[in-house]
């Protein structure tokens, strides 16, 4: 009976968190609302910044070690200004894989934001990234350069939510126009994939003529490290590859342009 | 009547006798044998069900139950359904009226309700998109042990015995991410959950 009782005893210790609800039963411990704390530190040191070094990484779900030694890797340079993440924290939308993601880039020295990416839809995984990181479409200006990040997962909304939300966009054509000169777009899923609502593409492409100063577009989903002049006029679209396949870029935005590394860690 | 007639009394039953009688055990086994709550388990906060007890020994169980999930941080509090089925190998008596069961396994299914949540993909995906997975049914299995005991029968009211129990459990999503990629702990893939059976027949 002692044998059994003290087997008990170090099953209910192994436990850690103890009683698990559901998986998709979101209920944070720890950090929430991490964008918002994130870019306020971001607009703070790096607001008039003349050079930004940027790092891209994307498609962290599931692969944990991976991303552990991209954190490692990213940690390493000392040059970094901030990172952004274009989406697919997690695999399957667990408030559990959320809560592993976040303490792993929390090791992170510098800043990050993170986009949501389809996966991150599944189950409850839209508000839970909602509480865990904040709004879908968010924006955010670093050396006079306005990073406007959105949320182009239209398939997980069947095509019926303002996805690319066009209102959004304009608003932030004009917000703040006096303090960036300048461009990037991010998001998770490039024009003409499986996830962009691929009728309104020729749209987008239209409205992205009014950022000021539009340098480039940045993407995840696609876990390969294309570089894509992808409506053939000059305007350059990265992916940026997954974890599993150990690679990110890192951009470098000076006053008279910018320069894209590709690491392999 | 004659003082020569011989009463002939119709000892056996009729058919229908006898069909009645079967119709009426058939579905008298369907009578819940025992009642579970516990909580935790991947099931909600707290489960509630009945259940069955059957075999030689009455080494299996299988029990439909109802849990709740609150709302925490999202839009609103879920609805789930259970299916589990429990195997016990042993009982070992520990004195009179006292018992373990020092081994429980169990496997269920559970499904939550809720428009966020598919049995499968959809039909807005590309074919086998996400293929891998359901977010609506979860497949889990649990290990535990039992302490019952066994009601007197002068002292007996309600039910005949009653088990406290303990089971630690995981689910389908979390093994998927555990051999995914090994460094996800174990202790976070785990959960604990206590429980309670009264075993009212």
């Amino acid at each position: 009976m002692y044998v059994t009782m003290s087997v008990s005893l170090l099953f209910i210790y192994a436990c850690g968190d103890l009683f698990d609800i559901h998986p998709y039963d979101v209920n944070f411990h720890g950090e929430t609302d991490i964008n918002a704390k994130q870019i306020t530190r971001i607009e703070n040191e790096f607001a008039d910044k003349d050079t930004l070094r940027v790092a891209f990484i994307s498609d962290t779900h599931g692969w944990y070690s991976d991303t552990k030694d991209e954190i490692l890797d990213l940690n390493n340079r000392r040059d970094i200004d901030f990172v952004i993440h274009c989406g697919d924290l997690t695999d399957t939308g667990t408030a559990m894989e959320y809560e592993w993601i976040r303490d792993i880039l929390g090791d992170l020295h510098v800043p990050y934001v993170g986009l949501i990416g389809n996966h991150d839809f599944l189950g409850t995984g839209d508000q839970a990234y909602m509480k865990m990181y904040g709004s879908m479409d968010f924006s955010f200006i670093a050396g006079r350069i306005k990073f406007v990040c959105l949320n182009t997962n239209a398939t997980e909304y069947d095509y019926i939510a303002a996805v690319p939300n066009f209102d959004y966009m304009e608003t932030e054509m004009e917000m703040d126009r006096e303090r960036f000169d300048r461009t990037i777009l991010v998001m998770h899923a490039p024009p003409y994939s499986d996830q962009f609502n691929n009728n309104v593409c020729k749209a987008f492409r239209r409205y992205l003529d009014f950022f000021p100063g539009l340098i480039c577009c940045v993407y995840g989903h696609n876990h390969n490290d294309l570089v894509d002049d992808i409506y053939d006029d000059g305007l350059l679209f990265y992916g940026i590859d997954c974890a599993k396949h150990r690679r990110y870029r890192i951009f470098t935005f000076t006053p008279d342009g910018y320069e894209m590394e590709q690491i392999s860690f | 009547m004659a003082d020569d007639s011989i009463i002939v009394q119709q000892n056996h039953e009729s058919k229908y006798e006898r069909r009645v009688y079967r119709y009426r055990k058939r579905w008298a086994n369907m009578i819940p044998t025992q009642f579970v709550i516990q909580n935790a388990g991947n099931m909600g906060i707290a489960s509630m069900g009945f259940g069955w007890n059957y075999g030689n020994r009455k080494q299996w169980e299988t029990d439909c139950m109802i849990g709740y999930i609150p709302r925490h941080q999202t839009s609103r509090g879920k609805l789930t359904m259970t299916v589990k089925e429990n195997y016990i190998p042993w009982s070992l008596t520990l004195y009179k009226g006292y018992s373990i069961e020092p081994l429980t396994a169990s496997i269920y299914l559970n499904t939550v309700y809720g428009h966020e949540f598919w049995k499968t993909q959809p039909g807005r995906y590309p074919d086998k998109y996400y293929e891998f997975m359901s977010t609506k049914f979860r497949l889990n299995i649990a290990l535990g042990q039992r302490f019952t005991r066994q009601i007197p029968l002068e002292k007996r009211k309600g039910c005949k015995s009653i088990s406290l129990f303990y089971e630690i459990s995981t689910c389908d999503l979390y093994i998927r991410s555990k051999i995914m990629d090994h460094d996800v702990p174990l202790k976070d893939i785990i959960g604990l959950s206590l429980g309670i059976k009264l075993q009212t027949l």
